[in-house]
C-alpha cells in the first residue's frame, strides 16, 4: 500500500476515483447500464489509440499518422471483407500486417534520412490518407460480414461490459510487460532519454526506432479495425479526429515528449480521466463543441502540473545537494 | 565576383527555381490551359494565400518549435473580422487591424505558454488549436458571415496586369520583402534569428531569449491572421470550416513551403524567399496535377510524396555541400 502512493499515476488514480465519484452523485444516470457500456467502448480504442502515440513519445518522436494508419487499415480491412470476400480471420491479419508496414516505412525513413520523425510522418500522413481517398474515393463500405458486426455489439454475459474492450485490455498488459519487463522496451527509455548515451552503450538506433514505429502501426491497425467493428462499417475517416485524444492520454498522464519517461498505466488513466469527463459533459448536455476547448485545457493544465512536479523534485534534490 | 555566382548555384532557392520553371514547362506543353489567364490569375490566387501561410509557420520553426493552432488561428481572425464588419458595422481598415490583432494576441498566448511551462510548443499549440477552434465554433455557432462589405470582397477578384494577376498576390510578396528586411537589416530581426540559432549563447550575449520566442509566436499569429485576410477576400465570407477540422488543412502547406525552402527544423535558419519559392512549387504541383486528371483523391497522396522527396533532396544537398568543403 505504502509503495502505492509514491507511484507518479497515485495522482491520476485520485482524480479518476473522485471525479467518477462526483459526477455519479450529481448524476446518477453516468452509472446507469447504458452509459457505463458506451463509456467502455470509447474506452476501448481511445486507449490504443493512446498507446500507439506513447510508444513513439517513449523514444522521444511523435507520429502525426497514427489515424491515417488506422483509417487505412480500416478501410482496407472493410473492403478485403466486402469486396473480395476474404474471411475474417484473414482480413484481420492483412490489416495488421497494412498497418506494421505502415509504421515500418515510418520508422526506417526516419532513422535512414535523419530527418525529424514529425515531418515524415506529416508526409505519410497524407500518403496514407491519399491512399485510403483514392481506394474508397470518400465512400464507405457498408457490407460488413455478420461476424464482425455481432463481435462490435457483444457484451459479456448481462453485464454491460462490451466484449470489445477485452482487446485492449490484453494489449496494455502485453504493452506494459513490454515497457517495464522486456529488453527491448528498457533500450527505447534509454534510447528516449539520450540518444547519444543510448548509442554509446551499444543500443542500435535503427532497431529502436523501426520497432517503435512498427509497433506504433500495428496498434494503431488494431484501433482501425474496432472502429470498424464498432461502427458496423468503414468509413474513409475513420481516424481523422485521433490527433487530440492520441497526445492528450500520454501527456496527461505525464509523459515528456523529450522522451524517455511515459508510463502505461498512466498513460490507461489518462485515457480514463479524458473518457469520463467527455461522457460527463455529454450527460450534462454540454455544448459539444465544449469537449475540444476542455481537452485543450486539460493538455494545458497536465502541462503545468508536471512542470510544477519537476519544479518540487528539483528543489529537493538542491537541498539534498546541499547537505 | 566569379565567387558569388557558384554560390548562388548551390543554394536551395537556385535549386527550387530551377524546379519551378522545369515544372511550368511540363506543365504548360502537357496540359490545356495551364498558361490560359483563367489559370493563371486562380493560381496567383492560391499563392498568395500559401505563401502566406508558410511564412506564419516559418517564423515559429525558426525558433525550432511549430505552431499547429495556426489555422485555428487564422479563423478565429476571420471569424472575428466577419463579425466586426457584419454585425458590429466597424468599417474595413480598422477591421483588418482588429483581425491582425486578434491573430497576434492568439499568437501572444501560445508563445506565452511555451516559453513560461518550458514544454515543447507542439504540445501547447496541440492543445491551443482546440481551445481556439472549439471557442470560434461555440461562439458562432458555426455560422459563415456572408454578407462582408463589396469593397472588401471585390479586392480578392479584382484582376491585375491585363487580368493575369491577383493583388492578393502582390501583398503576400511585399509581405516576403517586409520580412527580409526585418530578418537581415533590423536589429530586432538578427536577435530573433540569434535566439533561435542558440538560446544559451544568445541569453549569454544579452539577448532576451524568451521574448524573441514570444515575439517569433506573435509574429505567427498576425502572418496567420493575414493570411486569413486574403482568404476570406477571396472566399468572399467568412467560414468557421475554410480551414478544415480544426485548421488542419493548413497544416500541409504550412510545412512544405518553408520545409521545401530550406528553413531548418532546429530552428535558427530561415530563407524568406526560399519559402515563397516552395509555396510556388507546390501550389504549381497541384493545380499541374488537377489538369493533368489525376483525380481529387490522389492529390494529397502526391503532396505527401512531395514533401517526403523534398525534405530527402534537402538532406542529400546538405550532405553534398558539406563533404565538398570539407574537401576543399
Amino acid at each position: 500500500m505504502a509503495a502505492l502512493f509514491k507511484k507518479d499515476w497515485f495522482g491520476l488514480l485520485i482524480v479518476v476515483i473522485v471525479s467518477g465519484l462526483a459526477i455519479a452523485v450529481l448524476k446518477p444516470a453516468f452509472l446507469s447500464p447504458f452509459n457505463l457500456y458506451v463509456l467502455m467502448v470509447s474506452i476501448s480504442y481511445m486507449l490504443i489509440i493512446a498507446l500507439a502515440q506513447m510508444i513513439i513519445i517513449a523514444i522521444g518522436q511523435m507520429n502525426l499518422s497514427v489515424g491515417a494508419i488506422g483509417g487505412l487499415v480500416a478501410i482496407s480491412f472493410s473492403g478485403l471483407m466486402e469486396v473480395q470476400q476474404v474471411s475474417v480471420p484473414v482480413a484481420v491479419l492483412i490489416g495488421l500486417i497494412i498497418g506494421m508496414l505502415c509504421g515500418f516505412l515510418n520508422g526506417y525513413i526516419t532513422v535512414r534520412s535523419g530527418i525529424s520523425a514529425f515531418i515524415i510522418t506529416l508526409a505519410t500522413l497524407y500518403i496514407f490518407k491519399g491512399i485510403n481517398l483514392g481506394i474508397t474515393e470518400a465512400e464507405p463500405f457498408y457490407n460488413i460480414p455478420e461476424t464482425v458486426k455481432n463481435f462490435g455489439n457483444a457484451k459479456i454475459g448481462n453485464t454491460p461490459i462490451p466484449f470489445l474492450i477485452i482487446i485492449p485490455i490484453i494489449i496494455t498488459f502485453l504493452m506494459w510487460i513490454f515497457m517495464n519487463r522486456t529488453e527491448t522496451g528498457r533500450h527505447m527509455l534509454a534510447y528516449g532519454n539520450s540518444v547519444q548515451s543510448a548509442e554509446l552503450i551499444g543500443i542500435s538506433s535503427s532497431k529502436v526506432v523501426i520497432t517503435a514505429h512498427v509497433i506504433s502501426g500495428f496498434l494503431a491497425a488494431i484501433a482501425g479495425m474496432l472502429v470498424v467493428c464498432r461502427l458496423q462499417l468503414g468509413t474513409p475517416n475513420i481516424g481523422d479526429s485521433w490527433l487530440l485524444p492520441s497526445f492528450a492520454a500520454p501527456v496527461i498522464g505525464g509523459a515528456i515528449l523529450a522522451g524517455g519517461k511515459v508510463d502505461v498505466i498512466a498513460t490507461s488513466l489518462g485515457v480514463l480521466i479524458v473518457a469520463i469527463i467527455s461522457q460527463a459533459l455529454v450527460i450534462f448536455k454540454i455544448d459539444p463543441f465544449f469537449v475540444q476547448i476542455f481537452l485543450g485545457v486539460m493538455i494545458l493544465l497536465a502541462v503545468f502540473v508536471n512542470r510544477y512536479r519537476e519544479y518540487k523534485q528539483e528543489a529537493r534534490r538542491k537541498i539534498f545537494s546541499s547537505e | 565576383m566569379n565567387k558569388k555566382i557558384p554560390n548562388f548555384i548551390y543554394t536551395n532557392q537556385f535549386g527550387l527555381l530551377c524546379l519551378v520553371l522545369i515544372f511550368t514547362l511540363i506543365f504548360s506543353t502537357s496540359t490545356d490551359g495551364f498558361t490560359s489567364r483563367f489559370n493563371i490569375f486562380a493560381l496567383s490566387r492560391v499563392i498568395a494565400i500559401d505563401i502566406m501561410i508558410g511564412l506564419a509557420m516559418m517564423v515559429v520553426i525558426l525558433t525550432g518549435g511549430l505552431n499547429l493552432a495556426l489555422g485555428a488561428i487564422g479563423v478565429c481572425a476571420a471569424m472575428f473580422g466577419g463579425w466586426c464588419m457584419e454585425v458590429l458595422g466597424i468599417p474595413i481598415i480598422p477591421s483588418i487591424l482588429l483581425m491582425l490583432g486578434m491573430g497576434s494576441f492568439l499568437g501572444w498566448i501560445n508563445g506565452i505558454i511555451t516559453v513560461k511551462t518550458g514544454v515543447h510548443s507542439f504540445v501547447v499549440t496541440l492543445a491551443t488549436m482546440s481551445i481556439y477552434f472549439g471557442f470560434m465554433t461555440m461562439l458562432t455557432e458555426a455560422e459563415a458571415f456572408r454578407r462582408l462589405p463589396e469593397l472588401f470582397t471585390d479586392f480578392g477578384s479584382a484582376k491585375l496586369f491585363n487580368k493575369y494577376v491577383s493583388p492578393l498576390l502582390l501583398v503576400s510578396v511585399a509581405t516576403c520583402f517586409a520580412l527580409f528586411y526585418l530578418f537581415r537589416f533590423t536589429d530586432i530581426g538578427r536577435k530573433l534569428i540569434a535566439a533561435g540559432a542558440n538560446p544559451e549563447a544568445a541569453e549569454l550575449s544579452g539577448i532576451s531569449v524568451n521574448r524573441m520566442f514570444i515575439y517569433c509566436h506573435m509574429l505567427s499569429g498576425f502572418l496567420g491572421a493575414l493570411a486569413a485576410i486574403l482568404l476570406t477576400t477571396r472566399i468572399g465570407a467568412a467560414i468557421p470550416s475554410m480551414a478544415g477540422q480544426l485548421g488542419m488543412d493548413w497544416l500541409l502547406p504550412a510545412f512544405l513551403a518553408p520545409v521545401i525552402g530550406g528553413t531548418l527544423l532546429s530552428g535558427g535558419k530561415l530563407s524568406v524567399f526560399g519559402t515563397m519559392l516552395g509555396a510556388v512549387l507546390v501550389t504549381l504541383l497541384t493545380n499541374g496535377l488537377y489538369l493533368l486528371d489525376v483525380g481529387e483523391f490522389w492529390i494529397r497522396f502526391f503532396l505527401g510524396i512531395i514533401l517526403l522527396l523534398a525534405v530527402l533532396l534537402d538532406r542529400t544537398r546538405e550532405y553534398f555541400t558539406l563533404k565538398s568543403v570539407i574537401v576543399s
